[in-house]
């Protein structure tokens, strides 16, 4: 019976969240969105320390991007105002459309770095932007025999 | 839910605009067309159309709202964590405060709206008019709403006047008469307007909301906002529009999560070496982050970990703080001498262990050695507060702040707390620990403190409360009562610490006038917003004392929407003083005489209480 068990554990490696680690906006330059790139010690163990730093730097230069005032902000500006800002109900400002390549971006690197390493990465704009909030998964067959069950997580 | 009277300021505007410029347009704009410029009424008429535009934009945008927080992103219970965070912000310390609504810390600029009841963006006021706050997001339409309205009303009224003086035989004719009353309202709405748009391009050009000037919280201090004139015009007008946070997001790809999990090769090599028994499962060392065998279901302690991991050590500091703050309960009754006033350059590092002189119970005993051992203080403020107050006695650093910052636990002096002199220095070693702790008071200069020790007196809030006994609570708020009033108030010069000295002249009469009769909701609010550091309200707080002070779950309400509906002649004032003629704007706008007996009056009429921190 035991044994049994046992190999069904072993069979069913489930991922459950164990923890989150959220990583804060650094507000030293201003009230422009930008988040801290110090490296989370709970991930010490699960990424590298490379990859974690430079997802949070193209991040960070996304989001430099969008809030940039120059050309494009302007003629949006002017546009807006001229259309007495029906254009809002017509087109995409550039912010939303850096803010999709933003969500692809971490769809992307979810999928291809942190999923495999049992993390997920959430975007930062269903928080508010306040925080980069960093899902720690665990592989709950592994460790306990009471855990039997989560399936595999699906995280959205 | 907002009540159906909130409803009736935005219905008001929107209808006396709306009327009035129709009725121009019907009636006035014809014979200007013909007899002054046919290019005068669709001036008037464009005009109108960016007013209604801005009107609307302002009226329905969202300004900024933030989300409220998952749980998860603090497992702590809410009394436990320090009620203020400090960051820097281009080397200005900028206090952010714990939202107990919203369960997160308010990032810089933001507010939470009593009346709305969220927190918003880089918040300005909550208008009445528009019935919506004004952040971030609308913050142009809202100032752009006003320079036309203004440039609308001249517009209406010059073209009034051409007219009636032309027909100045006729004047109960329905023309006349029309375009008389229509005159009229331009006339009576269009000073305050007025008075209004400069009061928002002064603060467009400044850098500041409304929040901010009225709080006064740059009055002696940096601005750490402000990038220059034409920079904070170019930011205000043409920065990009950002989107809603609220708005529900688009179904995204389902992802899945499965194990075993790649691990970092650096980690791998350290796991090969020593426990041959881990090779056998191909998991992430998962294991140091949970809590030993068996899993909890909810693994609260591991949260607790990393919530402290990510906030860094200051998080890590307070924590210690909170929980060694909870052991000196039993010791209470033994008095300890409350230390502080301490040189600059020491740090909480250096202080000596203090665990068998906490039990002492001569009040009279002073640590005079250990002032080298103490918490870096603003020296000056401190002086300022203690040689006034003491005389003789000296200040001395709270043993329970030493204890704690060693890590020890220690016995908060809390007896010390019946003492007037101990009410003030029991706050002082919660306050940088519960604000940024001592990692972050050995960083920064010593300044740093200051904010926070500058409020003590008046917010209670960095210090937990919660495990006090209630009349020693109560006790703790009697006899802070007085040492409000006589406290010099420092002018730090740093950002969240205005001090009562920087304040207009008028505010400080109105808030001090208000003080021994139960304050009204507007001086309250204005003195207990989140924002408002420098005041405090001593009936209300003797009425909220446990939840103001600690990170109760609470909501804290921003007081600008009752500031903001004193009238634009109270901003004004505030800031500049002038001498405006009494506002003409109806109900429920006050007059500009503002003193204690209306504004009380007033504010008991507006909106409903707010509980305050």
């Amino acid at each position: 019976m035991a044994t049994e068990f046992h190999n069904l554990q072993e069979l069913h490696h489930s991922a459950s969240l164990a923890t989150k680690v959220f990583i804060q906006r650094d507000y030293r330059d201003g009230t422009i969105c930008k988040f801290q790139t110090k490296f989370p010690t709970e991930l010490d163990s699960r990424i590298e320390k490379s990859l974690f730093e430079e997802t949070l730097k193209t991040l960070n230069c996304y989001y430099a991007e969008t809030e940039k005032i120059g050309g494009q902000s302007y003629l949006e500006g002017c546009l807006a105002c001229a259309t007495a800002y029906i254009i809002f109900l017509c087109m995409e400002t550039p912010y939303e459309k850096i803010l999709k390549k933003i969500s692809m971006y971490i769809q992307e690197h979810n999928e291809k770095i942190y999923a495999p390493r049992g993390l997920l990465l959430t975007d930062p704009i269903e928080r508010g932007m306040r925080v980069i909030e960093i899902s720690i998964f665990e592989d709950s067959g592994s460790t306990s025999s009471s855990g039997s069950s989560p399936s595999s997580s699906t995280a959205q | 839910m907002r009540r159906s009277s909130a409803y009736i300021p935005v219905s008001t505007a929107a209808a006396l605009l709306v009327t009035s410029s129709t009725l121009f347009f019907v009636f006035t704009c014809p014979w200007l067309a013909v007899n002054v410029s046919p290019v005068f009424p669709p001036c008037v008429g464009i005009v109108f159309l960016f007013v209604m535009a801005n009107f609307i934009m302002a009226t329905f945008m969202d300004a900024g709202v933030f989300p409220r927080a998952n749980e998860d992103e603090d497992k702590d219970e809410d009394f436990r964590a320090p009620l203020y965070k400090n960051v820097e912000v281009r080397g200005v310390q900028v206090r952010m405060k714990w939202c107990a609504s919203c369960h997160f810390y308010r990032p810089p600029r933001c507010s939470h709206c009593s009346v709305c009841d969220h927190c918003v963006e880089d918040f300005d006021h909550h208008c009445p008019w528009v019935n919506n706050c004004i952040g971030r997001r609308n913050y142009r339409f809202f100032f752009l709403f006003l320079l036309s309205l203004t440039l609308h009303m001249v517009g209406v009224f010059s073209g009034g006047l051409l007219y009636v003086l032309d027909h100045p035989e006729n004047l109960w004719e329905l023309h006349t008469a029309v375009t008389l009353v229509v005159m009229s309202v331009s006339a009576l709405f269009f000073i305050p307007v007025l008075g209004l748009s400069c009061f928002h391009l002064v603060l467009v050009v400044r850098g500041r909301t409304t929040n901010e000037q009225v709080t006064g919280k740059f009055q002696g201090g940096v601005n750490p906002f402000t990038r220059g004139c034409c920079q904070n015009v170019q930011f205000v007008l043409f920065s990009p529009i950002t989107p809603r946070y609220t708005e529900k997001l688009s179904e995204r790809l389902p992802l899945h999560i499965q194990p075993p999990f790649h691990q970092p090769e650096s980690h791998k090599l350290s796991q090969t070496l020593p426990i041959k028994s881990l090779e056998e499962v191909d998991a992430p060392d998962s294991k140091s982050l949970t809590c030993p065998p068996p899993l909890p279901p909810k693994p609260d302690p591991v949260l607790l970990k990393n919530h402290l991991a990510a906030l860094e050590e200051s998080l890590l500091q307070s924590r210690a703080l909170m929980l060694s703050g909870h052991n000196p309960l039993q010791t209470s009754e033994s008095p300890t001498k409350v230390l502080y006033q301490v040189p600059r350059d020491q740090m909480g590092s250096r202080i000596s262990p203090l665990v068998p002189q906490e039990h002492a119970s001569e009040p009279s005993l002073l640590q005079p050695e250990n002032h080298a051992n103490a918490l870096t203080l603003n020296s000056r403020s401190l002086s300022l507060k203690h040689s006034s107050r003491r005389g003789s006695q000296r200040a001395e650093i709270p043993h329970a702040s030493q204890s704690v910052l060693s890590g020890r636990t220690g016995s908060l002096s809390y007896d010390s707390l019946l003492h007037p002199e101990g009410v003030q220095a029991a706050f002082l070693p919660m306050d940088p620990g519960l604000s940024h702790g001592c990692v972050d008071v050995q960083r920064l200069p010593a300044r740093n403190c200051s904010p926070v020790f500058m409020h003590i007196n008046r917010e209670p809030s960095p210090v937990r409360y919660d495990s006090l006994p209630k009349p020693l609570m109560s006790s703790i708020q009697e006899r802070r009562e007085p040492d409000d009033k006589d406290k010099p108030l420092q002018d730090s010069g740093i950002y969240d610490t205005p001090s009562r000295r920087s304040l207009p002249q008028d505010l400080r009469g109105l808030s001090l006038s208000r003080g021994p009769t139960p304050p009204a909701y507007g001086s309250r609010e204005f003195l207990l917003s989140s924002a408002a550091y420098g005041y405090g309200s001593r009936s209300h707080l003797s009425s909220s004392s446990s939840s103001s002070l600690t990170r109760a779950p609470r909501t804290t309400g921003s007081p600008l929407h009752f500031n903001r509906s004193l009238s634009p002649s109270f901003y004004q004032s505030l800031d500049r003083q002038s001498q405006l003629p009494p506002s003409t704007l109806p109900a429920p706008l006050p007059t500009s005489s503002y003193g204690p007996q209306k504004a009380p009056t007033y504010i008991r009429g507006g909106e409903r209480p707010e509980p305050g921190l």
